[in-house]
């Protein structure tokens, strides 16, 4: 399913001024993916050094420990060499590698022992009994980062208070606003219900939001 | 009948995405206009949001420019040995 949509995002670069990159870069997987069939060993090397840089990206997003990173860099790979016959060309090279970094991530997440998570439910908005709204932004409670004005410290401000959501809500939000999968996608790839799949991506922007709350104040000075 | 602030915030994903028939969507709008409080709670989920895709944006800082040669060797040997 995720692979439709890179399909489609895809097409509507085809679209727009890209396509003749898109066309060349569809010649070049081609290319490549031929090798690799073929076993040459020079093809396997192209590969890791080529998407490398992109499936380590994909695996520190997801597993926060460097080593999990690691060896899940080398797990995407593996999956990527076995499965390379079963690549249907429907999507570039590229978003199928990057669509297998996801799911061995995910599937990496599975496997680790859980680390004690704090709770995000103080991080909720509050009703009164009317179901009015009775929290108001400049009452929270401010967390330890730092308010950040400038682009490269605002995005680590930001990367810093997702990696700070218990995984459950983290990895929703990776998937769905990061990721760009939708709801039904996310469903299918973590095995949970739509209605779950909205409500966990609901707390967990609710409660970067609350996290978020010094960088807002920056900004509106 | 206008919703409340906690009806509202049920709806928000959907409200935010294209999961809600036209006249739920009119009715999640119409409270936005009269909420405050809501409002500047969209205002700021809506930032929450962009700043999540900026702080991740793959063409951006995130992605290295190399990865450490010792995991594209590691990679290259696990995949002989297997």
């Amino acid at each position: 399913m995720a692979l439709t949509r890179e399909l489609s995002a895809e097409t509507r670069q085809v679209n727009g001024e890209n396509t003749s990159r898109v066309v060349v870069s569809a010649a070049a997987d081609k290319e490549l993916v031929d090798s690799l069939r073929r076993g040459e060993e020079a093809s396997y090397e192209s590969l890791v050094r080529s998407f490398g840089p992109q499936v380590l990206a994909i695996t520190r997003r997801y597993l926060k420990s460097e080593a999990d990173a690691a060896d899940c860099f080398q797990e995407t790979f593996i999956a990527v060499f076995k499965g390379i016959d079963t690549y249907a060309g429907q999507s570039s090279l590229r978003q199928w590698v990057r669509g297998i970094a996801i799911n061995q991530s995910l599937m990496a997440l599975r496997k680790r022992k859980r680390a004690r998570e704090e709770s995000i439910e103080h991080m909720m908005p509050l009703f009164d009994d009317s179901g009015s709204r009775v929290e108001s932004a400049g009452e929270h409670q401010r967390s330890s980062i730092e308010a950040e004005i400038d682009t490269a410290s605002l995005k680590v401000s930001v990367r810093q208070g997702i990696d700070k959501l218990p995984d459950d809500f983290r990895v929703v939000l990776l998937l769905r606003d990061i990721d760009g999968l939708n709801t039904r996608e996310t469903a299918a790839i973590l095995g949970i219900e739509l209605n779950a799949v909205k409500t966990r991506l609901h707390r967990a922007r609710t409660a970067l939001r609350y996290i978020l709350q010094p960088v807002f104040g920056a900004s509106k000075s | 009948m206008m919703l409340t602030c906690k009806e509202f915030d049920d709806f928000m994903v959907d409200y935010l995405g294209d999961g809600l028939p036209v006249w739920q969507k009119y009715m999640c709008w119409l409270h936005v206009k009269m909420c405050r409080e809501c409002a500047h709670f969209v205002r700021e989920y809506k930032r929450t949001i962009d700043l999540g895709k900026a702080a991740f944006d793959d063409q951006g800082d995130q992605v290295p420019d190399s990865v450490p040669e010792e995991l594209i060797r590691a990679a290259l040997a696990h995949r002989k040995n297997n």
